[in-house]
């Protein structure tokens, strides 16, 4: 389909003898938010990892706007559009939260004022107050948030967020819920999402794709999700 | 894992081997023979200098699986050991003490004892410290070692240690082997053996494994971490000990030599074990030892290569090193004693800074600034060549502040790119100036030095991009001592005669001469101010914050498009050109180069005293002038009063001791002198209203409990607990007045109730 931005298919990855992920497929949509859910060690960060560039997969290709990315390295995909947050925190500690951003805008090719994008995601993000504040010495939930911003930054087309909201207090996920939902519809950009908050991913996203021991077991919309009998079995330990 | 590492081994065994074959052929017939006889005697030799390396080895490799320290002091504890068994034994006037109690007293009471002191008073509190300042504590304390043992026991003075069972031995055929080599082969087989034991048949071993993989969760089984590790440290400091003391007979015995065989020689096998193997340790021991004894038997490379025998084990370093499979981008650094607000350093500043020091040169040199009842007066020439050395050495370790400073690369070898810069300014005097001379001093030059000393940088850049950490700090070890042994002493990079011209500037417009001391003196000065205000610009733009940024996390890095290995490339071509330009006036201020200059305690002094400064800092490079400040002053103590006490304290301390102790010094103050010192200074700025809020805030602090009044002198509101709440991140039902009311004393009142 055209309008797929990433397209993520028949990923395997081995190690040693362990099977992460069994051709594992994932389509995220510009103007979209979509959620991968799935339960502990089910796979989620590895084929985050296969589809930033950081993990090289045994088989299974990439695209991105149609176009395979396959054999690039992370900052290659990063430079056409590819963006994340990782799961255990990853700010620049010893850089200010406008420093943070700032790095990620200066390699932004799209953008000739670095700082005026900077100021400008900063403060859409709500960091306007703590811009001077060393990020190493920030708490964990207004890190992650830096992290957000600076992902941004880069103008992604698809940006992937892993676990965003572990650290946050309810106020600031739904918050980063909304602001999601904004960015996604002005800026005509693909989420993707690994989230261990139910509440958060149904109500925020559009389409789930639930992964389990290596291999994508559904793909619906947040309802069809909730009444799948495999889902339920995944989660629940339920035979179906 | 385990098949990776043997592969990595043997290819490295196989290219080394390869390389001295063909060195060996292409030697053939030249004025050697390869007899049987020969082999075999080569071999032997070979085998139990091996051996002995093995021993040190597998002692470096112990404390490094069991308390995560790469001990860079290991070479240093050898060395004290050998002396103090030489004390006891050779020198001492009196009862005789045999050999084997001499042996037994060092090896069992005073090596571990040492080891042990060096855990419990520096290594445990580096648990948690970044690697390095680790690193930089173990180098300090291996410089402050050597200069103990050169103090006590004068270094120059020659002495010998003899062999056990002094010309006695057994014949193979031939050849007679001593039973000293015979019981190093022994010996090492049994330490080896014995180790393996310990490490995988025992309680006490596995808990040595385990414990530096997660040290709580080892203490929560019951094991004892603190004990453990230093047990861990008596070992391998016996075992250096022991290798000490063993090999001090087969060579020259002064500390800088039998420093550079325990140390570098340990360093490479261990490396040749990826620090972990211990059977892989041994063999690359072995394997060193071999190639050393055929190399010095039949690879001479003449006379061109005076030192390339001590490039052995260096090259076996380098090529491990190199062999190793990709490290993977690494993620987050620990970070402490970040401040709320880093400050950068504004243009403004720099500059006000820049011209603050050249003021200060020319009103220090001068004589101008009178200390009340002290007038220093005009410098004597003496101080002026003293201020010359100490501003050379300044401009060189500038170069390390964005390589180490920034960006996180560790780099022993700085003098190496200042060399390269002082090479190709005599060469360049060659082709182009007047041919005799040997050089041209035309500063104009200076530029084109830099962009051609880029290239070295970025090819050491090429290597260093997979590496990270350890391996790098190795790999720039190894770079080091290659060059200082096979490059800098050839007769073609620096002739044994030469002498580079006094400096000018000459741009065809007008020509100024630095040919006065003094005006020497302020050209570096102002190089210094003019390359610190370079740095302070370049901190400040992108580059500087992309350096930053990949020091803190590589894998973020590469995530928001930085090519990580295209920007260490740069940054390592930016250092070395600084290094480069620097050295060319490190050379021009020594008039000639020797390759004793490349001596790797010289660099690491440099590396050393801009850690301990704070690598972070361009100000930093003034450390540097610290041992010239010292001896200068007490000179000049010297001939005014008698004050004995004190000259010596400033002369023979500090001066001599202050490198290494100042770097151990590090273990309190990670992040260097000079980020205290501003802390201290920068409230004094009339601009600085910041530093001074943080100062007022800071001291309110300390004098608060930690969680304030709250629960001692204040009741539990629920205001108080929410706030508490969001400050720790706590999500909670509770809302301000529908739940707690006074805290946990309502459930119980409830049920009074």
């Amino acid at each position: 389909m055209s309008d797929d931005t990433l397209v993520a298919e028949a990923i395997d990855v081995r190690f040693g003898g362990l099977q992460a992920l069994t051709g594992a497929e994932v389509t995220a949509r510009s103007g979209e938010i979509t959620g991968l859910i799935g339960p502990n060690g089910a796979g989620k960060t590895t084929l985050f990892n296969v589809i930033t560039g950081h993990q090289v997969p045994n088989a299974g290709d990439i695209r991105l706007g149609g176009k395979s990315v396959r054999g690039y390295g992370v900052h290659r995909r990063a430079q056409l559009g590819l963006s994340r947050t990782f799961q255990k925190l990853e700010a620049f500690n010893s850089l200010s939260a406008r420093d943070n951003v700032l790095v990620a805008a200066e390699m932004s090719r799209h953008s000739r004022k670095p700082g005026q994008l900077a100021d400008k995601i900063l403060s859409r993000v709500g960091l306007n107050d703590v811009a001077d504040i060393t990020v190493g010495t920030l708490p964990t939930g207004t890190a992650r948030l830096v992290e957000l911003a600076r992902a941004l930054a880069t103008r992604p087309r698809v940006l992937l967020l892993d676990e965003a909201s572990s650290g946050l207090t309810e106020e600031e996920t739904s918050a980063v819920g909304d602001l999601l939902k904004q960015l996604v519809a002005e800026d005509d950009l693909a989420v993707l999402l690994v989230e261990h908050d139910m509440g958060f991913v149904m109500t925020t996203c559009t389409r789930i794709h639930v992964l389990d021991f290596g291999q994508i077991i559904a793909v619906g919309t947040p309802e069809e999700i909730q009444n799948d009998k495999a889902v339920r079995g995944a989660y629940l330990g339920v035979e179906s | 894992m385990k098949r990776l590492q043997i592969r990595t081994s043997l290819l490295v065994a196989l290219g080394a081997s390869l390389a001295s074959l063909i060195l060996l052929i292409w030697r053939y017939g030249a004025d050697t023979e390869v007899t049987s006889e020969k082999i075999v005697v080569a071999t032997v030799v070979g085998l139990t200098i091996g051996a002995l390396y093995s021993l040190s080895a597998t002692g470096l490799v112990v404390v490094y699986t069991t308390t995560g320290t790469f001990n860079f002091a290991h070479g240093g504890i050898g060395v004290f050991s050998a002396f103090v068994y030489w004390e006891i034994v050779e020198n001492r006037t009196g009862p005789e003490l045999p050999q084997w109690l001499g042996l037994l007293l060092v090896v069992l009471v005073v090596a571990p004892a040492l080891g042990v002191a060096i855990d419990v008073i520096l290594m445990r509190r580096l648990r948690d410290a970044p690697l390095v300042v680790q690193l930089m504590v173990t180098v300090g304390l291996m410089v402050f070692l050597l200069t103990l043992t050169g103090q006590i026991w004068q270094a120059d003075k020659i002495r010998g240690v003899s062999f056990f069972w002094e010309g006695q031995g057994f014949s193979i055929g031939e050849q007679k082997v001593a039973w000293h080599r015979f019981a190093n082969l022994v010996i090492a087989a049994i330490i080896a053996v014995f180790l393996r034991l310990l490490l995988f048949r025992t309680r006490m071993g596995v808990a040595m494994r385990a414990v530096v993989d997660n040290r709580d969760l080892t203490a929560l089984n019951g094991a004892r971490p603190g004990a453990l590790s230093a047990f861990a440290w008596a070992l391998g400091s016996s075992l250096a000990a022991l290798a000490g003391i063993l090999v001090a007979p087969e060579v020259e015995f002064n500390p800088t030599n039998l420093n550079s065989l325990m140390l570098i020689v340990a360093i490479s096998a261990a490396a040749f074990g990826q620090i972990r193997s211990l059977p892989l340790t041994v063999a690359g021991g072995l394997l060193i030892g071999l190639l050393e004894s055929y190399n010095r038997e039949w690879i001479d490379l003449g006379a061109d290569f005076p030192f390339a025998g001590r490039a052995v084990a260096p090259i076996v370093l380098f090529l491990v090193v190199l062999a190793l499979p990709q490290a993977r981008l690494s993620v987050g650094r620990v970070s402490n004693n970040l401040r709320p607000i880093e400050r950068t350093t504004h243009i403004w500043e720099g500059a006000i800074g820049a011209i603050v020091i050249i003021f200060m040169g020319w009103a220090i040199a001068r004589g101008a600034l009178h200390f009340l009842v002290w007038d220093p007066g005009e410098w004597s020439s003496v101080s002026l060549n003293k201020g010359i050395s100490a501003m050379v050495l300044a401009l060189i370790a500038l170069s390390l502040v964005p390589l180490t400073g920034w960006a996180g690369q560790v780099n022993f070898a700085p003098l190496a790119f200042a060399g390269f810069g002082a090479f190709l300014f005599l060469r360049l005097g060659l082709w182009f100036g007047v041919p005799d001379t040997g050089g041209t001093g035309n500063l104009v030059w200076l530029p084109v030095i830099g962009l051609l000393c880029a290239p070295l940088g970025a090819l050491l850049a090429v290597f260093a991009a997979r590496l990270s950490g350890l391996y790098l700090a190795l790999l720039s070890l190894a770079f080091a001592l290659i060059t200082s042994n096979v490059l800098f002493p050839h007769p073609q990079v620096f002739p044994r005669v030469h002498t580079f011209q006094s400096p000018y500037l000459d741009v065809g417009l007008f020509r100024i001469d630095f040919d006065s001391r003094f005006s020497f003196f302020m050209l570096l000065v102002t190089m210094f101010a003019l390359g610190m205000f370079c740095l302070v610009v370049l901190r400040r733009s992108r580059y500087g914050r992309r350096w930053v940024a990949m020091q803190d996390s590589q894998a973020a890095a590469a995530t928001v498009g930085v090519n990580v290995i295209w920007t260490k490339i740069v940054v390592y071509a930016t250092s070395s050109a600084m290094a480069g330009m620097a050295g060319v006036l490190w050379a021009t201020s020594k008039s000639t180069v020797d390759f004793r200059d490349f001596d790797l305690l010289n660099g690491l002094t440099i590396v050393l005293l801009m850690a301990a400064a704070g690598m972070s800092f361009p100000i930093a490079g003034l450390f540097l002038s610290f041992q010239f400040v010292f001896e200068g002053l007490a000179e000049r103590l010297d001939q005014t009063e008698n004050v004995g006490f004190l000259v010596w304290l400033l002369k023979d301390f500090f001066a001599k001791f202050g490198p290494g102790l100042l770097a151990i010094g590090m273990v309190v103050n990670q992040r260097g002198a000079i980020f205290e010192m501003g802390k201290g200074f920068a409230p004094l700025l009339p601009w600085r209203s910041d530093a001074r809020a943080e100062m007022a805030t800071e001291n309110a602090r300390k004098r608060e409990a930690e969680i304030g009044g709250l629960g001692l002198t204040e009741p539990f509101t629920s205001e108080a607990v929410v706030g508490l709440d969001s400050v720790l991140g706590i999500v909670d039902d509770v809302t301000p007045g529908a739940g707690y009311q006074h805290g946990v004393t309502r459930p119980m009142e409830q049920t009074r109730e």
